[in-house]
């Protein structure tokens, strides 16, 4: 088998694969990355290298995982899963990523294709007026410097007080869309004068609001299907993909200049400079934790306002009301972020970069409500080719610190990408394969090709056949927002 | 022109890399300015109307070319701008560098302004400045 690595892969099941601590001078623990053979032989040389470098960090435990959505990142890989004790283990920004709570979040209608396909036109024009996108784009909400804080303590719970959402869309997110913990007081003023005017906006790169279909024949999982609200016959769903905005990214920055500097204190050592990290107990550690919580929270409430632009413009194109369309909400997960979760080691510092908690339905931490479905799974997947539902395992609590793919994961760079497709000439390619796109970057399009992604169904067979997830429903788009 | 950039198309695909050159540190500074300008939007598509001074100092070039390109980053969403171009010095007093520069740009709109990636931070994988041959190099890889 051919790899793009010199390193020894030792194959432990068809979806496992595991590289021994003996590779890397420095490794505490082996890395383990999931994926078939065909998307471990095409992940590029970025990846085995950096989760290694993972392996190599004080106080992990176990291993060091990839997901088989895995790609070259900075610090961490794209897909990365890595847990450390609380008490002798560190966290690191590198490990979370720039966009702290980058996640995906599922609205249901009760509308069909047939409902919507004549007016999508007038609908697409109505969420991209509604949802601003693109650099340094602002949202509508306007908020006091006292009023963000609040904002950062009480995320998606803020929102629902304010009217920007329905009270039982709280108990259907991850952590009920507000992380305890977040203490607005140690943010810097740089922070929240960047994040200040942005809740409700998607910002660019991969993020996304996508308007998608889910018919009977690609419901997997019929049973979990319907208790999650998806119920097939060219039903009409909504997906959005964003995270924290220009709020989390300057967090992140903060706390890499502070852990370079503690790090010769606590005379840790990294493998690459964007690993910077401090012990999790130490005064750093526990700041930037609570700091991350703050952009935790943000990002929750800012999909909650895109959530709540959402169902007033199906409300405004449809002359009924959200609530009569049936938009409720189906999930909200982080994929970006740190945890302190209870595995057999004893309490961890999950850190997951790219990578979905994955609980299963015996997971004491969900709600009643998902208690026999296991917790929704949202992956996204490129703009051309669709998404998946899935649900989390037990299996994935023992195996991969509950922990699964997020989505489908690049297999070409953006230069590239942009090389081999102009944007436009992709906009009117897609509209003829009856996908509507709206864009605010031509160039941001043509990075997002499909072609730039590797195929999401491949990469969700490998977590439904490691058995870390199982799949639900594929959700084909036909109609994008992009930044 | 003393200065060059260009984007690495192999290193952190999901992200964007560059590499920037200049016969001095003055010129690097500027090339990899540019480069981080026009990962935003079109230089050529900003008209001007907004503008910020700013100075900086710092013992290692290294660290100042990170924090100079993280606040542009910083004003970018700060302010809702995007950039036309930054001129700038960089002077060295003792073993201290001293950077002026002058950031000129306009607040975004996509229906007059070609936009491109909304860049979330300057990041430090792979991140280096140094001198090799007699021109100065800066490695930078953008989290997009």
């Amino acid at each position: 088998m051919t790899l793009n690595t010199d390193m020894t892969v030792n194959r432990i099941t068809d979806e496992i694969w595991e590289i021994p601590i003996s590779e890397k001078p420095g490794m505490l623990v082996p890395a383990r990355i999931y994926a078939t053979r065909g998307i471990l032989q095409a992940m590029d040389s970025g990846v085995f290298d950096q989760v290694t470098n993972v392996a190599c960090m004080p106080g992990i435990r176990r291993y060091a995982l990839c997901m088989p959505d895995g790609h070259w990142g900075y610090g961490f890989p794209i897909g990365g899963v890595a847990a450390f004790d609380v008490q002798d283990g560190i966290i690191s920004p590198g490990g979370v990523g720039y966009d702290i709570n980058c996640g995906m979040r599922l609205i249901r209608t009760d509308l069909t294709l047939a409902d919507v396909q004549p007016y999508l036109e007038k609908l697409m024009t109505e969420l991209f007026r509604k949802v601003p996108a693109g650099v340094g784009a602002s949202g509508f909400v306007r908020l006091s410097g006292e009023e963000f804080g609040r904002v950062m303590t009480h995320g998606a719970k803020w929102c629902v007080e304010r009217g920007y959402g329905w009270h039982r869309d709280l108990v259907r997110m991850e952590e009920g869309g507000c992380i305890e913990g977040a203490d607005p007081s140690i943010v810097t003023d740089h922070a929240i004068k960047r994040g200040i005017n942005q809740l409700g906006t998607l910002g660019s790169g991969n993020h996304y609001l996508e308007v998608q279909v889910v018919s009977n024949e690609r419901i997997f999982d019929p049973v979990t299907a319907a208790a999650l609200g998806i119920t097939g016959h060219e039903q009409i769903v909504v997906m959005v993909h964003c995270g924290s905005r220009g709020f989390g990214h300057q967090v992140a920055s903060d706390y890499l200049k502070v852990f370079e500097k503690s790090m010769r204190r606590y005379g840790i050592t990294v493998k690459d400079q964007q690993l910077a990290c401090a012990p999790f107990r130490s005064p750093e550690g526990q700041e930037y934790f609570s700091a991350m919580n703050c952009a935790a929270n943000t990002a929750f409430a800012n999909r909650q306002v895109i959530t709540h632009q959402i169902r007033e413009a199906f409300a405004t194109v449809f002359g009924r009301s959200a609530e009569a369309l049936g938009m409720e909400l189906v999930y909200d997960v982080a994929h970006n972020i740190a945890k302190v979760e209870r595995y057999a080691e004893g309490e961890l510092v999950v850190h997951r970069k790219g990578a979905t908690r994955a609980f299963g339905p015996g997971s004491p931490e969900l709600p009643e409500i998902f208690r026999q479905t296991g917790q929704p799974v949202i992956c996204g997947g490129s703009m051309e080719t669709g998404s998946y539902l899935l649900v989390g395992t037990d299996q994935a609590v023992r195996d991969t610190f509950g922990s699964t793919m997020h989505g489908s994961g690049r297999t070409m760079s953006r230069a590239q990408a942009k090389r081999t497709v102009r944007g436009e000439q992709l906009q009117q390619q897609m509209k003829k394969r009856g996908i509507l796109v709206k864009a605010v970057s031509m160039s941001g399009l043509a990075e997002e090709a499909g072609l730039a992604y590797k195929n999401i169904s491949e990469v969700v067979e490998s977590v439904d056949r490691a058995g870390i997830t199982k799949k639900v429903a594929e959700l084909r788009p036909i109609g994008n927002i992009k930044g | 022109m003393a200065w060059t950039f260009r984007f690495l198309e192999d290193i952190a695909m999901a992200d964007t890399a560059f590499e920037a050159e200049g016969e001095s540190v003055e010129e690097v500074f500027r090339g990899a300015t540019q480069a981080l300008i026009e990962s935003m939007a079109n230089p050529a598509t900003v008209s001007g109307g907004w503008e910020r001074a700013i100075e900086r100092t710092d013992v290692d070039p290294s660290a100042l070319l990170f924090d100079w390109l993280s606040e542009v980053v910083y004003w970018k969403d700060a302010e809702g701008v995007v950039f036309r171009e930054a001129p700038l010095t960089l002077t060295r007093e003792g073993n201290v560098w001293l950077l002026r520069a002058r950031l000129i740009g306009a607040p975004v709109d996509y229906r007059t302004q070609e936009l491109h990636a909304d860049v979330k931070g300057v990041t430090k994988h792979l991140y280096r400045v140094s001198q090799e041959a007699g021109r100065w190099k800066a490695l930078v890889v953008l989290d997009i």
